[in-house]
Formats: structure tokens, sequence, C-alpha cells
């Protein structure tokens, strides 16, 4: 009853500082346009770069071209849900336990890092990223004909659901090695850039390099292992991706707390 | 003033970005992790096409040659990546760009003179490496002696051609906060049309025609052209070279108009 209660408390919190920000985003529209804009243009490359391939060959490593967009698509959906909530994570690894202001997010009453990551919900940029994604998900879906069941349309929330978690726990982790060596920024980007290997089918890629991104950064489970089951009903990894999930959450949250303990040791 | 005396009027400002850059060391291993995964995911992709192609690809590149290009061109964007647009736009936002204006020095040159020293860290401590790394796993082609010669020509100009577009993205500060999504825009459109992801040869017709009208491709296409031998004789090496030339001035000019319009505004808002 007790967690309950304190769930809705942290969604009633969510809701409410969510449109704050959107009223910043709306006092700073040219910020808006930009970032949202500039990760569309993005993914137009990106797309670019997946059409020139297809004029070259009809399938890749057993993927053809709709199939590739989808995969791409859907790897856009957690990938734009993380950064609309988990940016802050950026400039905490960044400065704050640097220059010291993380104690700002110590003494309020809520957790910790609930503190810091409300601070700013809804980056725009994620908006780009996850309109983009929805729409090339959509589109490549359409032309793909799939036959989903209802169960399987059921499931699709919660795999984008996992994937963002898993995201946001491997950006917490790295983000977190701040409390101990102050900033951890250029971890936090050389993990984040692993994740660009994501968008495309891990089929491609040396098996020592697919084995890296399913169990050390298991950026697998964000985009190839849920679209190689909605496309090719490959079930097999699907089970460890709520396992891979829960884990990485727990770790998250522990390396999170062992960082914040060591900042009040040392906080003066 | 002497050629002499300019370049002692700006060596300061390489001595003390070079000393920074020391400090920061921390930025070779994001550039070194972000130009392999770059150049990773772009060579297992053609690989890929490759594998499922009888024929070479139409652009007559074979595969040690594409692997060659892609990788080359993630080094040749660390080159570029001097972070002048970073800078120039936080000065901007902090207002420190006001001090700069008080030196009796032309703050473009002095911007460039800073970035210097960078790219040529990034070219020995992080570009060796990423080559080194990718000689010993895949097949590459070796240049000629006359293409590296022309090569690193062009990579002067390139970086000059960088510098000129990073410089104008830096004074965007000017006009919007935002400098962060504008650098996002400018990275992705500008590899893109550089042919830092795509050879242009092996762009669809409509596609390359526009990119060869961009200065961008002076940045990447230009220079790894060069290189591989990818030209018509000499006249054709030529005429890349003036191209970049011409695109070097062209964006120098430019990012001195910028600069001295953005001044003015200074002035006005300093009221």
């Amino acid at each position: 009853m007790n967690f309950l209660a304190t769930a809705a408390r942290y969604a009633r919190l969510t809701w409410f500082l969510s449109g704050v920000s959107l009223h910043r985003l709306t006092e700073y529209r040219m910020d808006f346009l930009l970032g949202a804009g500039g990760l569309l243009l993005r993914v137009v490359c990106q797309v670019a770069v997946i059409d020139m391939v297809f004029r070259q060959v009809p399938v890749i490593a057993g993927w053809n071209y709709h199939q590739v967009l989808f995969l791409l698509g859907f790897s856009l959906l957690p990938r734009g849900l993380d950064r609309l909530f988990t940016d802050q994570l950026w400039i905490l690894a960044r400065k704050l336990v640097h220059n010291g202001e993380f104690f700002r997010y110590l003494i309020r009453p809520v957790h910790p890092l609930f503190s810091l990551l409300s601070e700013r919900f809804l980056y725009p940029d994620g908006f780009g990223e996850l309109l983009t994604g929805v729409a090339l998900t959509w589109y490549a879906a359409a032309h793909l004909a799939l036959d989903l069941s209802i169960g399987q349309l059921l499931l699709v929330p919660v795999l984008v659901l996992c994937g963002t978690l898993v995201l946001a726990s491997i950006k917490t982790v790295f983000a977190a090695l701040a409390f101990w060596t102050t900033s951890s920024f250029p971890a936090l980007y050389a993990a984040n850039q692993l994740g660009d290997f994501s968008g495309y089918p891990l089929d491609l890629y040396h098996p020592s390099l697919r084995w890296l991104l399913t169990w050390l950064l298991p950026y697998a489970f964000t985009a190839y292992v849920p679209a190689s089951y909605l496309l090719f009903g490959h079930t097999g990894m699907l089970p460890w991706l709520f396992v891979v999930t829960v884990a990485l959450v727990t770790l998250a949250l522990v390396v999170w707390h062992r960082g914040v303990d060591r900042y009040e040791m040392t906080g003066s | 003033m002497t050629g002499a005396a300019t370049l002692r009027r700006y060596t300061p400002f390489a001595a003390s970005s070079l000393q920074s850059l020391l400090q920061s060391r921390s930025t070779f291993l994001i550039n070194a992790v972000t130009a392999t995964t770059a150049v990773g995911v772009q060579v297992f992709l053609w690989r890929a096409v490759y594998a499922g192609r009888a024929g070479g690809l139409p652009g007559g590149y074979d595969l040690p040659g594409l692997t060659t290009y892609v990788l080359l061109a993630q080094v040749l964007g660390l080159l570029q990546a001097s972070r002048v647009d970073e800078e120039v736009a936080g000065e901007v936002q902090r207002g420190d760009i006001a001090v700069s204006l008080l030196r009796p020095v032309s703050y473009p040159l002095a911007r460039f003179a800073a970035g210097l020293p960078v790219s040529l860290c990034n070219a020995g401590l992080v570009a060796v490496p990423v080559v080194l790394l990718y000689a010993l796993l895949l097949p590459l082609t070796a240049p000629s002696w006359t293409g590296c010669v022309l090569f690193v020509l062009s990579a002067g100009l390139s970086l000059v051609i960088g510098f000129g577009v990073n410089l104008l993205v830096g004074l965007a500060g000017f006009v919007t906060t935002n400098i962060w999504g504008v650098r996002i825009v400018k990275d992705s459109v500008v590899a893109f049309f550089a042919g830092q992801v795509v050879p242009l040869a092996l762009m669809p017709g409509p596609l390359a025609a526009v990119a060869h009208v961009l200065p961008f491709q002076g940045m990447v296409d230009g220079p790894l052209r060069l290189l591989l031998g990818r030209y018509d004789g000499a006249a054709g090496a030529a005429g890349i070279l003036a191209v970049q030339a011409l695109w070097a001035a062209v964006l120098t000019g430019l990012a001195a108009l910028a600069w001295r319009g953005a001044v003015r505004r200074v002035e006005v808002l300093g009221g």
C-alpha cells in the first residue's frame, strides 16, 4: 500500500514537472525546433545511407530494406523516451559532482535520482527522435505487412519500456562513476557512442562485437532483440530481455546509491 | 607586419590551447571511441553489401578501397573536430567575447591558431592508433606516393574549410541559445555531404550533384579521391585542389563578414 502511494506521488510529480518543462519549450521555440529538427535530420541521413546500401543489394545479413528501416525506427523509440527524461545525467557526469552542486538534489524530499532527473524533463531533442521513430516504424511495418497478434501488439509498449530502462540504466551507471572520478563525461560519452551499433542488424557484426553488445553493454536488447522477435518471431532471447532489464536497473540503483553515499562522505 | 611577427603574435593562442588540451586528455578517449565506432558501423555495413553482390560497386570501389575510404574519412573528420564551434558559441553565451574584442589580434585567426594544435594532436594521438588498429584487422589499400603528397596538401585545405564551417556555426551563438541543436544539425548534415559516411561516387545522381556544389565535399571526399587516385590525370587532381582552395577562400571571407556583423551586434547590445 505504502509502495503504491509512493508510486502515485512520483507519477503525479512527473506529470506536473513535465508540464513545467513543456512550458519552458513554448518559451524557447527556436531551441525546440533546432533540437527536434536536428535529430530529425540525423535520422534522415541514416535513412539515406540505408537507401544507398539497398540500391546495391536486396538483402544484407538476412534483412531486407523495410526490415532494416523497422529496426532503425524501433531503436529510436526507447532512445527518444530515454532522452526525454534522463538527459540530466549528462550534466551530472560533466560537472555537478565536479563543482559540488550535486548537494542540491540531496536536500529535497524526493529520491535524489528523481530529484536530479526532474530538474529538466522533456528534452526537446527527444521529441525529434521519438516522432521520427514512430513514423519510421509505422512506415516500415505497413510495407512489411506485419501480421502481429493482439498479444504481440500489447507487448510492444513493454518492449519499448524495457529498452528505455536498459538505456537509462547504462547511462546512470556511467554517469554515477562521476561520484568516484568527479567527472565521468568521457566514459559516458564513449558508452553512449557504442549504442550507434544497435541501429543496424547485429548479424552484420563480428561475433565478439555482438557478444559485447548483448552481454556487456546490452544495447542489443533495446532494438535488435525486440525487432527480431516482431519481424521474424525469434523468441530465444526474449526472456533474457526481462532478466537483463531487471538486473541492469538493480545494478544502476546500487551503483547510484554507493556513489551518493560516497558523495556525502566527502561532502564538505 | 612581417610574417614572423604575425606568427609570434598568434603563437600564445596555440600554446595555451595545447596546454588546456593536455589537461583534458579524456577528449582523446572520446574521439578514439567515436571514430572506432563510426568506422566499425560503416565497414561492417559495406562488407555485408559486398558479400551480397557478385561484382564490385558501381563507384568502382573494391572492398579494401572502400574500407580505406571509410577509415580515413573518419580520420579527416577527427582533424576537423577542433571544437571551434563549441568554444566560440560558449564565449558568446558567457559574454567572454567582449574580452576578445580588446585584443589587438584578428579573432578568427586567433581561433584558427588555437584550433591547430587540437587537430594535430588528434591526428597523432587518435588517428594513428585507430588506423593501425583497423590495418591489423582488415585489408586496406596502400596509397601511392603521389597520392600521399596530394592528400597532405588537400587535407591542409580541408582543415581550413572545416574551420570556416565551424566558426560560422559558433557565431550562430549570436542568434540562438541552442547551439547544441545547431551543432547536431551541422554534424550530421556536414558529415553526410562531405562524403564521410558514403563516398560521393556511391550516391545516386541528384544527391551527388547537390553534394558536389556544396563546400563540404572538400572536407573529406576531395582529399580521399586524391589519396586513392580517383581523378583524371594531373588536370583532374588540380581541379579538386582548385575547388577546395576556392571554398577555403569563400568560407574564410564569409567567416570574416559574419564576425564583423557579430561584433556590430555586440556593440549594439553592449549599451
